[in-house]
């Protein structure tokens, strides 16, 4: 059954429909969350959250664009929002992170480094600005085409494909002193 | 072999998480609560409620009203308590008793 066809049924008040709906695009949603915030509980939350927002808002999807496309808009959208009001509790919870990490095949001084490399590449990512920011999860956690993020950006591809650049040469700058190119 | 880099390599392993098997039944269940909470409380028992803490508002101020209306204030400053005891007759002299 196409998207189309679900979301007509969802509105005629089939919610085994949306289970279906969900069940076919919950992994993308995860992940582009999960690229937002690096943290499974909070990732899962924010998915949960999209998903009563998609339920509740579904009858003013008029189908201009995909239903995916909407979907990563709303995605992206919920995790900035969580983003801007969770600063404090996410710095612990990196800090908290680098201290519980446990691992066998590593001694406990490679684990520490290997957890303080990701906490720094994290960070970079975090630090990107907002647009590069999305362009480059969309891109790398995604994979989606350059004109898919243009369609969910609302901006021309020639325009994400600049923002996906400044990115990437964004990261490689804040890296490059302490992880290899 | 090529070494991963460090940013794809956590990019993979990020990708590789897998949400909660039982994410898609919680939201089920939130939806489902919603709906029944929103069925549990129909328009007139939300109306009824507004109507009647309304009435409780209204029938406190009233009673406010009426009372500071019918103080006693003015009544307990009227009492004339000199006549309780009258404490002259004690000073009255001898001679002055009998005239």
């Amino acid at each position: 059954m196409s998207d189309e066809q679900l979301i007509r049924e969802i509105t005629a008040g089939n919610d085994a429909a949306f289970r279906t709906l969900m069940e076919r695009y919950q992994r993308q949603v995860f992940r582009t969350v999960m690229g937002f915030v690096h943290m499974k509980e909070d990732a899962e939350d924010i998915t949960q959250e999209v998903f009563i927002r998609v339920y509740q808002s579904l009858h003013t999807f008029q189908g201009e664009s995909e239903f995916s496309t909407w979907l990563y808009r709303i995605t992206v959208n919920m995790s900035l929002n969580f983003l801007r009001s969770n600063r404090k509790k996410r710095v612990l919870q990196s800090l908290e992170t680098l201290f519980t990490l446990r691992s066998e095949e590593k001694s406990p001084l490679e684990e520490l480094e290997s957890a303080e490399r990701d906490r720094r590449i994290r960070k970079a990512i975090d630090t990107l600005p907002e647009r590069q920011r999305m362009a480059f999860i969309l891109s790398s956690y995604e994979e989606l085409p350059q004109k898919k993020i243009a369609a969910v950006m609302n901006r021309s591809e020639g325009a994400v494909e600049q923002l996906l650049q400044r990115a990437k040469e964004n990261l490689q700058k804040k890296l490059s002193p302490t992880i290899g190119k | 072999m090529q070494r991963e880099h460090p940013i794809d390599e956590l990019i993979r392993r990020e990708k590789e998480t897998e949400p909660n098997p039982f994410l898609v039944t919680h939201v089920m269940a939130k939806i489902e609560g919603a709906k029944k909470m929103r069925r549990s409380t129909p328009l007139w028992q939300s109306l009824t409620l507004a109507a009647g803490m309304a009435a409780v508002v209204f029938l406190g101020i009233s009673i406010g009203n009426s009372y500071v209306e019918n103080g006693t204030t003015a009544v307990a400053l009227n009492i004339n308590d000199r006549q309780i005891e009258n404490l002259g007759y004690y000073n009255f002299g001898d001679d002055e008793q009998g005239q």
